[in-house]
């Protein structure tokens, strides 16, 4: 079994499966737990509800916050985003969902799906540079460097196998897909989660606070 | 056929002129990447060569790759090759049969012993009483042959990497000859079948420079494996602009667009297809309008579907992550479950404690 | 103070109230009470009530800090000193190393790969859930998770409460009202001899245990054994407006060491008499004196069904509010610039914001707001008990340089607090910086603003009785 094989077989298999179990598990792992009751009288009576604007108003932070957080927020909006685009924008990843789940859309070009690649790898760095220049701001912890570290390797890997930079295409190739296996594996572990708890997270705080009139 | 022949006298012989023999081998040399300079003395030792004793020895195989290399609209250079070298014993092509071939063979084996080459075609199965010739089994027949041999130029996949005869449950235990021996210089010719320029190519190298050309990681030589199908590829341009052929009958693959989506898969294949092309030049796979199936990789059967393109994961998803989804409902909510019992009966503890 | 110089001449000024408070917090220290558990089950308790106060939504709370560090500069402790120990995501680090351990979905696997909590542990975790975090909830503002760190760091209080880790001054003064009932020794007596004297000195009539009465008003022993203003001026107010007001001694204790502290049951012990004298004179409507905690204590008390209850409760400047907007308050035009300090917990975590903007509005104020207000002010440093805490002083006066500058920023010449807490604090950081603002008390200045009718006379209480 070549490289190629092992990570396009068992490996992204296996990391599939521990992503899809691990992702429910932490997931239901958490939601489950009992919920707390706030006995008390809500200031307005569907007041609550308008809590869950939180989920969404939170995109952005506050203009009060707009120095300190501007270039963080900034960068992590390009990273997300660029990402995004890459991951279901160019070709050859369409076709891997494709093979998963049957459903299909129009790539991009090459040369985009490349610019967005840099752009993301380029913001990444803006954002652990940062990171690793401010330790009293971030108190940074090995998973988040990790979780840096798994985030960084596919971008890596897949503009060195598209610029066919390094070891042989299907080599490069191979090893792409072992850094997106090492990607889903790792998923439910680490804080790479908060692709789901955000919502979570700030609707019950969006909730619990306009439980007192207070919109956050 | 007189053994003490040299090639230039049988080119000549055969009509063949010294313009078109030099192509040749500027086109050899070329595709060989040597240096220019080799040329006119690659010319004169090809010329002055005497005939090699060569033993083609076919296993479990299709005779595709003899065809390929025979069945050319019109005789080739190539081809004259064949003609030229001391074809000692090849089962489909002479004319002896029976104990007069096998005679040939012993007898070939014999004088030009340590100096043959032999050509493999075809796997070798394990399995004893599979594939027999002459009542010998394959595999004895390639350790007999293999022993006194200069070295072994595997041709086809089957031969070089067990091809169709070793794929998925492989009934007959095929091996690749490398598989089976180890103590021989060998050169892999995979394709199914090699492109035949490849073959005289080498054979040629052989004989000028009187030793095996460079090999890939695959034994392959790079002067014909050495490049990837898809950056050789004239549809790559399409494949860069995202331009691509969703059915074999759409406008797109009317227009010639890339045909990645249709499983090609020319990225991760080297072989010279798009470059060499076939007879005489005039198409390849992908210029007919199909893709790549990377029959120069090993166990390019068993990499999945022909139609399924390269970054498609290779497996069936659906139950398995199916359960997969499963365990992760029961693990979560059951270690939900439990840490509710647990912090009820903390709870009750605290509150005794009071 | 000239202000109430002017009107109470009898009583102290606030400047000398808090300067009394200091020499009682000194004794606090040294009546705290010493730990009588071992290690062992100290540890054990501290885990045990995290795990009894953790819900889904502490869960996913611990669950989604990404480290991103946004929360640093929303602190005021962490922007004031720089140092990172401060910064609220660190607050809840070993909250989650426990959630892990003990109830998150991977718990057989933390407790494999982390260390078991210690005693030091807990001791370290004292200065950052105490010390360091005045649950202001500023950091929940910023926080692109929406994470509530403040109600985080109370759970650990709670836990700090079961490993006997409270510091001591709050230690001392929960000691205090889970025994005798009282703080700082404020008891029904101390209340009745403050009515009486008010009384006297004043003249002013206090309502005390009325049978009925509409609207039940709490005091706070900041005001018993301070200087007593908070109360009569809310007795000015209170008679100006003539409505059917009291107090009762069995039930005038705002102030909260149960929540404070972080000790849930002491904190329903505190609520359960104001609740039950409430319901026993036949309440419309429970003022909370302007004790900021007390709003969260009781209005906003989780453990307490508020629906079911026959009162709706109000804090001292939302009352004042609520008056004001329908007109009943008849004031004196306030002059020189004015700002406004939300206190945290009736602000952003209070919902209070509209209604003291709409005293002072009507009281014709030069208001302005202040760079960053309702939702976003800054904390003055000396919230949720840290005012009390020796150990915490560098911290409360470096933060309060932040809200200082806040202050500046607006020009304005007095800034009004509505939380006795808040209050302390800007007037002991207004000494130590010899700042000139004056700090002022809402429900002190509006009985100095009133226009008193000649018509209105107080109610004698057997009129309230009778009515």
């Amino acid at each position: 079994m070549s490289l190629l094989d092992f990570a396009r077989g068992p490996a992204i298999h296996w990391a599939l499966i521990i992503l899809v179990a691990g992702t429910i598990w932490r997931l239901l792992g958490v939601l489950v737990l009992t919920r707390g009751a706030d006995l008390s009288r809500p200031r307005d009576a569907f007041g609550n509800f308008k809590g869950y604007r939180t989920v969404f108003s939170r995109a952005w932070p506050s203009g009060e916050f707009t120095t300190a957080t501007r270039y963080q927020t900034g960068m992590a909006y390009v990273f997300h985003i660029a990402t995004l685009i890459v991951v279901i924008g160019i070709v050859p990843h369409i076709e891997f969902i494709t093979g998963l789940t049957g459903a299909s859309w129009p790539g991009l070009p090459n040369a985009a799906g490349v610019a967005f690649g840099i752009i993301a790898l380029a913001s990444l760095l803006a954002l652990i540079l940062r990171r690793i220049a401010k330790p009293a701001v971030y108190c940074s912890n090995w998973g988040d460097y990790f979780a840096w570290f798994v985030m960084a390797a596919p971008l890596v890997t897949g503009l060195m196998a598209f610029a066919h930079i390094g070891p042989r295409y299907e080599t490069m190739l191979a090893i792409h897909i072992l850094s997106v296996a090492l990607l889903f594996a790792w998923f439910p572990f680490g804080k790479l989660m908060h692709s789901f708890w955000f919502i979570f997270s700030r609707a019950q705080s969006g909730v619990a606070y306009a439980h007192k009139g207070v919109r956050i | 056929m007189a053994k003490e022949t040299t090639l230039g006298d049988l080119l000549r012989s055969q009509g063949v002129s010294r313009r078109a023999f030099l192509q040749f081998c500027t086109t050899t040399a070329t595709m060989m990447a040597l240096p220019a300079a080799v040329i006119p003395s690659m010319a004169r030792a090809l010329e002055q060569a005497r005939r090699p004793s060569v033993i083609w020895l076919s296993f479990q195989e299709c005779t595709g790759c003899t065809e390929a290399l025979l069945r050319s609209h019109a005789p080739s250079i190539e081809s004259l090759i064949f003609d030229f070298i001391s074809l000692d014993y090849h089962h489909t092509l002479q004319a002896a049969s029976g104990d007069a071939a096998e005679k040939a063979r012993e007898q070939a084996m014999h004088e030009h012993a340590g100096e043959y080459l032999l050509l493999v075609d075809g796997s070798i199965p394990t399995l004893k009483g599979t594939s027999t010739i002459a009542g010998i089994n394959n595999l004895d027949m390639l350790m007999e042959g293999a022993a006194g041999a200069a070295a072994i130029l595997a041709v086809g996949t089957c031969a070089a990497y067990g091809g169709l005869p070793k794929a998925a449950p492989n009934p007959t235990g095929a091996r690749s000859v490398e598989e089976l021996i180890t103590d021989k210089p060998i050169v892999n010719l995979p394709g199914c079948p090699p492109i035949p320029l490849a073959i005289t190519g080498v054979i040629a190298h052989y004989l000028t420079m009187g030793a095996l050309p460079e090999v890939d990681h695959l034994k392959r030589p790079l002067a014909f494996y050495g490049e990837n199908v898809h950056d050789r590829c004239y549809r790559r341009p399409f494949y860069d602009r995202g331009l691509f052929a969703e059915t074999f009958d759409d406008e797109g693959a009317r227009k010639g667009w890339c045909l990645y989506k249709l499983g090609c898969k020319a990225p991760e294949t080297y072989n010279a297809c798009a470059t060499i092309k076939w007879n005489q030049g005039v198409s390849f796979p992908i210029q007919s309008g199909h893709g790549c199936i990377g029959c120069s990789e090993p166990n390019f059967w068993d990499k999945g579907g022909i139609y399924d393109s390269v970054p498609m994961a290779q497996f069936g998803s659906g139950p398995k992550i199916a359960v997969a989804g499963a365990v992760g409902v029961v693990a979560g909510a059951g270690a939900a479950l439990l840490a509710r019992t647990k912090k009820h009966k903390k709870e009750a503890e605290l509150h005794a404690d009071e | 103070m000239s202000t109430t110089a002017t009107t109470a001449p009898i009583f102290p000024s606030f400047e000398q109230v808090v300067q009394g408070f200091a020499g009682q917090i000194g004794q606090l220290r040294e009546m705290a009470p010493k730990p009588t558990l071992s290690d062992a089950v100290r540890v054990r308790r501290a885990i045990d009530t995290l795990i009894a106060e953790t819900n889904a939504d502490e869960a996913v709370w611990l669950e989604s800090c990404i480290r991103c560090g946004q929360c640093t500069t929303a602190c005021h402790y962490f922007q004031a000193t720089g140092e990172t120990k401060y910064a609220p995501m660190r607050k809840m680090n070993l909250y989650r190393k426990v959630y892990q351990r003990e109830i998150g979905p991977f718990r057989w696997w933390y407790q494999l790969v982390t260390r078991e909590v210690k005693l030091k542990d807990l001791e370290e975790l004292q200065e950052l859930v105490y010390d360091s975090c005045s649950e202001c909830g500023r950091c929940t503002m910023v926080c692109p998770m929406g994470i509530d760190t403040a109600s985080l760091v109370h759970h650990q209080r709670s836990a700090l409460v079961a490993a006997e880790l409270v510091p001591p001054e709050l230690a001392a003064l929960r000691m205090e009202q889970k025994h005798a009932g009282t703080v700082f020794g404020a008891s029904a007596d101390s209340l009745r001899k403050m009515v009486d004297t008010i009384r006297e000195k004043a003249g002013v009539i206090i309502p005390l245990d009325k049978e009925r009465a509409e609207i039940m008003v709490l005091s706070s022993a900041v005001d018993l054994v301070g200087n007593g203003n908070g109360l009569l001026a809310t007795a000015k107010v209170m008679n100006h407006l003539g409505v059917d007001w009291t107090v009762c001694s069995d039930g005038f204790e705002s102030a909260n060491f149960g929540l404070l502290s972080g000790d849930m049951s002491l904190w329903k012990k505190q609520v359960d008499p104001i609740v039950a004298a409430a319901q026993r004179i036949g309440a419309k409507m429970l003022v909370i004196a302007e004790c900021g905690h007390a709003y969260p204590a009781l209005r906003w008390n989780p453990m307490l069904k508020s629906d079911d209850l026959p009162f709706e409760m109000m804090y001292m400047s939302e009352y004042l509010g609520r008056q004001a907007k329908a007109g009943k308050l008849k004031l004196t035009p306030l002059k020189g610039k004015i700002t406004y300090h939300d206190p945290c917990k009736t602000g952003r975590r209070g919902g209070a914001f509209e209604e003291p903007r709409a005293v002072l509005k009507a009281m014709d104020a030069d208001f302005v707001e202040m760079p960053a207000n309702k939702e976003y002010n800054w904390c003055c440093g000396g919230g949720a008990g840290i005012f009390l805490l020796e150990r915490a002083t560098r911290l409360r006066d470096e933060s309060f340089k932040i809200k200082m500058e806040q202050v500046n920023i607006t020009g304005a010449e007095t800034v009004v607090v509505s939380c006795a807490s808040c209050r302390l604090n800007f007037e002991a950081g207004r000494v130590k910086n010899h700042w000139d603002r004056k700090v002022e008390s809402l429900v002190e200045l509006v009985a100095e603003h009133l226009i008193e009718d000649p018509r209105t006379v107080p109610i004698n209480p057997a009129q309230g009785v009778s009515a």
